[in-house]
Order: C-alpha cells, then sequence, then structure tokens
C-alpha cells in the first residue's frame, strides 16, 4: 500500500464523516485546515528520526472510517475493570463518553466536559481548549485527531483541590469490527491540587481496531499529579498516542507507564518543564512478544531553573516482538541548576526480538547536572546457573529473572491493588507462570 | 558405596585446557578436601560437577550415584541431591532470598515425591536454620545475596546447605573471607551435615577449616591435574612447605 492510497483512505474518509461533526461553521473550518496540512505533509514515516523504528505499515493497513458505534452496557465491561476501591471511573468508548458507564461525580473539585457535549453548546469554548496541534512531525497523529475531532473529555481539577481516591479514566476500543477512532483529552489541574489519575485501555474484540489519542495536560504551580497509564488492549489493536503535558512551577508530576497489550503502540510523550522547581518522574515498561510493537517516544524539556527529572525506563521483548525506548531531554538556557537523569535498561529474551534504545540529552547551560545510561542485553548467565544450582526449572529460572528485571518499575506504582494488578499483567506474560506467583 | 566418581577428565573453557585428566573418588560418609594454588582448576572442578555452563568437558567421566553426572542438565543435579557452595555467590536483586529457599527446597522435594511444605513448616524449619547459622533474620526478605557483605553471602550458602541436606555438597572456599567466629559457625554446619550416607568436598586453600572439619581425604590439585593425594597430615605439610615442591613432582613425572 503507498503513502498516496493512505491519505486518499483518510480524505475519503473525513469527507464522509464531516456533515455529521458538531460545532458549526468555526469548528468545520478548523478541521478542514487541519485535514488539508495532514494531507499536505503526509503522516510519519522510517526516514524521521524519531519515528524510524515503527512499523508504518501496520498502521497504513488500517480501515480509516470508524466502525459502527456500539451501545455497551456494564456487564459487558465489568471483567475489564482494575479493581480500583473508591474510584471515580470516565470512561470513552472508540474515543466517544459514556455517560451511562461513568460516574456522575468525578469528586470533589472536579469538573468533566462531554467534548461531544461542548461542541454543540459552546464551539468557541472548546475552540480555546484544544490545543491546535503543530507542523512538527511528532504533533502530526495530533493534527488528525484534531480533523476528525469529534469526541473526549474536559477535565478540570479545581485549584487546591484533593479529590479523594483515584480517577479512573478508561479507553475502550470496541474492536468487533475494523475502524478507526480519535479522541481529544483536555486535563487542567489547577494550583496547588492534587490528582491521582490511572488511564487504562483495553480492546473488547479481535479485530484490527486503530485508536488515535491525542491528550494534554496543564498542570499549574505547586499542584501535584500521579499518572499510571496501563495499555492492555489485547489482539490485533493499535493505538496512537501523542501527550503534550507543561508543568508550571513547583508542580510534580510522576507517570508510570506499562505497554503490556496490543498489537502496535506508540505513546508519544513531550513534557514542558516550564516553571521553576517543577519535576518529572517518568516510569516506563513494555514487554513485547509473539509479533507484537511498542514504542516510546518522550521528549522531556527544561526550561525553568531548578527544574528535575528522573526517568527509568524498562523493556523486554521475547519471541520476534520489537520494542524501541527514544527518549530525548533537552535543557534549555534558561534552566539553570537543572538535575536530568536517564536510564534506559532493555532485555532480549530470543535472537529474533528486537530493541531499540536511543537516549539523548541535549544540554545548552553549564549549570546542570545529568546523568543517562542505556544498555540492551540477555540474562545473566551466572544468575541462571545459581537458579538452576538450586534445582529451579530453568522456565522458572528465566521468569523469575525476567521479573526481577523489572520489579522496581512495578514497586513504584502507588496503589497497593494497582500495583498487584500490573504484577499480576507482568507475570501472566512469563512462561511458569503459576510458580512465580507462587514467588510473590 | 561410591557417590562420586570422576575419571580422566579433561575441560576446557574458552580457549584453554584447565583440567587435564582428573580422577577422584568419593565414598560415602567422607570428607575430601581439594587443595591447590590459585588458578589450578579447583573451581572449574566443581563448576563442571555442578553443570556450569562455558565449561566444555574433552573426555572423561563422572558418575554420581552411579548414573553419568555429566549428561543431567544442572537442575537434575541438584534435584538428586548435589549441592554446590559457590566460591563467589552472585547477588540476585529482585529473586526474594527466603522465596528462593522455599522454591528449592520444593523443587528438590517433589523430586523425592515428598509432599511440599506449607509456608508455616516452612517458615518454623528456616528460623530454626537461620539460628543455627547466627544470621539476622531480615536477610531472609533481601533480593538473594543483594548487598550481603562477603561473610554474609557465604553463611548463605551455607543456610541453603543445611537446609536442602544434599547427598554430595562441593563447598568451593566457602571458608574464605570469614571471620574466627563464622567459620566455627559454617563448620558447624558442615559437620552437621556429616553423616554415613553423605558425603561433603571442600575447596579451601587454608588448613583452619580442616581444624573444624576433618577431612578423611587430601587432594592436590596442580596444573589441572591431582598431583598428590593422602590424608589430613598433607594439609600440615603443605601448610609449612607451600606448593613449589609438588609443582617439581609433576614437571618430573
Ligand atoms: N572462560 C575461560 N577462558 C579462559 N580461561 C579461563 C576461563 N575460565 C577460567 N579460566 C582460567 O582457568 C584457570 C582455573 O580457574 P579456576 O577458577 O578453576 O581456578 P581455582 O583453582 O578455583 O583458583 P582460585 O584458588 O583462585 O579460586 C584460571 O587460570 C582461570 O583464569
Ligand atoms: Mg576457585
Amino acid at each position: 500500500m503507498n503513502a498516496e492510497s493512505v491519505m486518499e483512505r483518510i480524505a475519503a474518509s473525513h469527507a464522509g464523516q464531516a456533515a455529521r461533526m458538531a460545532g458549526g461553521a468555526a469548528w468545520a473550518r478548523r478541521r478542514e485546515l487541519a485535514l488539508a496540512r495532514v494531507l499536505g505533509s503526509g503522516l510519519p514515516d522510517r526516514r524521521n528520526e524519531n519515528w524510524k523504528y515503527l512499523d508504518h505499515a501496520k498502521i497504513a493497513e488500517r480501515e480509516f472510517d470508524p466502525a459502527p458505534r456500539v451501545t455497551l452496557t456494564a456487564d459487558r465491561l465489568a471483567p475489564c475493570l482494575l479493581p480500583l476501591a473508591a474510584a471515580r471511573r470516565l470512561v470513552l468508548v472508540d474515543g466517544h463518553f459514556e455517560p451511562q458507564l461513568s460516574d456522575a461525580d468525578a469528586g470533589t473539585g472536579v469538573v468533566v466536559h462531554d467534548l461531544a457535549t461542548l461542541f454543540s453548546t459552546d464551539p468557541a469554548g472548546a475552540m480555546r481548549l484544544l490545543r491546535e496541534p503543530g507542523d512538527d512531525s511528532d504533533d502530526r497523529y495530533a493534527l488528525l485527531a484534531d480533523a476528525f475531532a469529534a469526541g473526549g473529555l474536559v477535565i478540570r481539577v479545581d485549584a487546591n483541590a484533593a479529590p479523594a481516591g483515584t480517577l479512573y479514566l478508561l479507553h475502550v476500543s470496541s474492536a468487533s469490527l475494523p475502524g478507526t477512532s480519535h479522541a481529544r483529552v483536555v486535563i487542567e489541574v489547577g494550583a496547588g491540587a492534587r490528582l491521582r489519575l490511572v488511564e487504562h485501555f483495553v480492546a473488547l474484540g479481535d479485530a484490527p481496531a486503530f485508536s488515535n489519542l491525542a491528550a494534554e495536560m496543564q498542570i499549574a504551580a505547586g499542584a501535584t499529579v500521579e499518572h499510571v497509564r496501563l495499555h492492555q488492549s489485547g489482539g490485533q489493536s493499535a493505538q496512537l498516542e501523542t501527550w503534550v503535558i507543561e508543568q508550571q512551577a513547583d508542580s510534580s508530576y510522576s507517570q508510570h507507564l506499562f505497554a503490556l497489550g496490543g498489537r502496535l503502540l506508540r505513546s508519544n510523550l513531550n513534557l514542558s518543564l516550564a516553571g521553576s522547581r517543577a519535576q518529572c518522574r517518568l516510569a516506563g515498561l513494555f514487554m513485547v512478544d509473539g509479533e507484537r510493537q511498542a514504542d516510546l517516544y518522550t521528549q522531556i524539556e527544561h526550561h525553568g531553573a531548578a527544574t528535575r527529572t528522573i526517568q527509568n525506563f524498562r523493556g523486554i521483548a521475547s519471541e520476534r516482538g520489537r520494542g524501541a525506548f527514544n527518549g530525548r531531554i533537552i535543557v534549555h538556557p534558561a534552566a539553570r541548576g537543572a538535575d536530568a537523569s536517564q536510564s534506559s535498561r532493555n532485555l532480549l529474551l530470543t535472537p529474533l526480538a528486537e530493541i531499540n534504545s536511543r537516549p539523548q540529552l541535549e544540554i545548552h547551560t553549564d549549570d546542570v547536572k545529568c546523568r543517562h545510561g542505556a544498555t540492551i542485553g540477555t540474562l545473566d548467565p551466572a544468575q541462571l546457573f545459581y537458579l538452576l544450582a538450586r534445582g529451579l526449572d530453568p522456565d522458572t529460572a528465566r521468569s523469575l529473572l525476567t521479573f526481577a528485571f523489572c520489579e522496581d518499575v512495578i514497586t513504584g506504582v502507588p496503589l497497593p491493588e494497582l500495583r498487584r494488578g500490573i504484577e499480576e499483567l507482568v507475570v501472566g506474560r512469563l512462561p511458569d507462570r503459576d510458580v512465580i506467583r507462587s514467588f510473590r | 558405596m561410591m557417590i562420586l566418581s570422576v575419571r580422566d577428565l579433561r575441560v576446557r573453557a574458552g580457549e584453554r585446557l584447565i583440567l587435564d585428566g582428573v580422577t577422584l573418588d568419593v565414598r560415602a560418609g567422607e570428607v575430601c578436601a581439594i587443595m591447590g594454588p590459585n588458578g589450578s582448576g579447583k573451581s572449574t572442578l566443581t563448576g563442571v560437577l555442578a553443570g556450569r555452563p562455558g565449561l566444555e568437558v574433552i573426555s572423561g567421566t563422572a558418575t554420581y550415584l552411579g548414573r553419568d553426572l555429566l549428561a543431567m542438565p544442572a537442575e537434575e543435579r541438584a534435584r538428586q541431591g548435589l549441592f554446590l557452595a559457590f566460591q563467589y555467590p552472585v547477588e540476585i536483586p529482585g529473586v526474594n532470598n527466603v522465596y528462593l529457599l522455599k522454591a528449592s527446597l520444593n523443587a528438590l522435594r517433589k523430586h523425592r515425591g515428598e509432599p511440599e511444605l506449607d509456608a508455616f513448616e516452612f517458615l518454623n524449619l528456616v528460623r530454626a536454620k537461620i539460628r543455627q547459622m547466627q544470621m539476622d533474620e531480615s536477610l531472609l526478605n533481601r533480593g538473594v545475596n543483594e548487598g550481603f557483605s562477603g561473610g554474609e553471602k557465604k553463611r548463605n550458602e551455607i543456610l541453603q546447605m543445611s537446609l536442602l541436606e544434599p547427598t554430595l555438597a562441593l563447598l568451593d572456599e566457602t571458608d574464605s573471607g570469614l571471620d574466627i567466629d563464622a567459620l566455627k559457625v559454617v563448620a558447624d554446619g558442615v559437620n552437621a551435615l556429616r553423616s554415613p550416607d553423605r558425603a561433603i568436598v571442600m575447596v579451601t586453600h587454608y588448613q583452619r577449616l580442616l581444624d573444624y572439619v576433618v577431612p578423611d581425604q587430601v587432594h592436590v590439585l596442580a596444573g589441572g591435574r591431582i598431583v598428590r593425594s593422602g590424608g589430613r597430615e598433607l594439609a600440615l605439610e603443605l601448610e609449612r612447605r607451600g606448593y613449589d615442591w609438588l609443582r617439581e613432582g609433576t614437571a618430573a613425572a
């Protein structure tokens, strides 16, 4: 399939839907413009440094028309839910907010708007709220989402609010038929507020669905956000996501990203430490087996003085799985006293698996402390032999060491019940899982 | 009864021939000491017997309880009651020490057709052993050997040994790096294992351990061969005279 035909299919899909999209003339113009920009520049491909590890053909072969809307019952959803005590749930199905599957009250100090409604009731407000994606290729899929913008959520946390419990944002891909869905999510966290957000991605069916999420988060001064992101979609699903996060002074953001599902995942994070002393802590783990691919790209920009980054990513690839970590940290001249550390450690379990790791530091000031390191290796034969010499089964020994490799990323997950759930998902991916379970 | 019988074993690591025809018999009830200069192949010998990867057997045999030891995978040897206390126990962060003990014991019990111990029985057993080893209980819940001091690692090896009660224990310099009290504790652990149906092979550089655990036989490994065998008095002689006189002996032979 050549690039031209992908663009033609995207244009045709847009033409088929445009008339049904809400928001009046202004939004119709904005979408047309966004579409024209996508068609003009094309989607990123391998020639682009930041996109060179992604299997673009897997996206090009997808159906770009939306799948027919499905109505889900709570029963259908129940088996997918994470066991989060006292969580307020917000559910997006194929990019559309589903109030009847969601909690009406998102917590004290939290206001939620359905974007689909906002387009009709306050198109000008929606225009102000939704960032217009730039020309950078890292923003191209966000631009595509802008061209198709129809649904999603706006979440506002009031200044100094500290909603009890967890905000649980569930992204469901119905995947009963092939199709593409786009979603926008905007989160504004007010000054001094505290938010714990769990994002969870699941697919209900096995059809080759494509989900494209463009999301942004504004974290005001002194706010604290804990963000767990769990990709657990099974089967053939492909997920593209573009997150843009901006942090003001003295804010603190931590993310725990687990890429444990789907046929293909490309995750873009562009995080800006805009205000002084803003700090972010990013932990990530991908596990790819079978023919699966995970491609994690992060760009962290230090603008404010004394800003701080701690990034710790792990990757595990087996069978024909392919994983990539591409992490850029840019320290701008104004970021005096910045401190950034970046570590990417990766484990290749089989000869046909593939991992690429590219940590990159760009430093434009002298007054800065930076460390980075990347390793790609196999299980340590000395450790393996030690376990065998104690009578353990080779599969058990390998699984134990594999689990040990990513354990510290899991240990960092804030909620015990969530930590156990994720641990279970990781263990479930390993051979000899029952023995490992008895180890926990 | 013969527990271990090694015949003319030649082993290569990388490009180097390291064991050049080792012959050794260990009978039930015996404690046998192996001494020899640094780099003479002692760890290679214990390693090849335990199934360490990267060692290539060129010729010779090793028979354990009448079976071809070298044909068995490492875990099978362990399950059949062979135990190697490593000279340099490896650290395994993220794998809990006490869980390893439990998995290991249960793997061996399962192999013998015995039921697995439940959590309560197991903990009682481990607690008793850890008191014997005069170890801090907090070491149980750390990663395997993670951040253990040299002496703690060695005690941990002996703790595993006393829990697994092997038929053949190969102790590779378990006495090195121990303070005097720890040496006594380790020696007690080894003596407690002594029985008419087990055997112990101790690699050591020092006479001191042999004061506590009196060997039935002492062998000297040099240049990849056993160049001298004798009783405990051989160890005393080595302490006095060093190894040089034996090396001359090999050259002449
Ligand atoms: N993979 C290898 N390639 C080349 N040489 C090796 C390899 N492994 C071990 N050797 C060498 O084999 C020799 C024997 O090593 P071994 O560890 O068995 O000695 P040792 O008798 O246990 O010594 P020590 O008393 O210092 O513990 C050493 O010279 C060592 O460097
Ligand atoms: Mg040695």
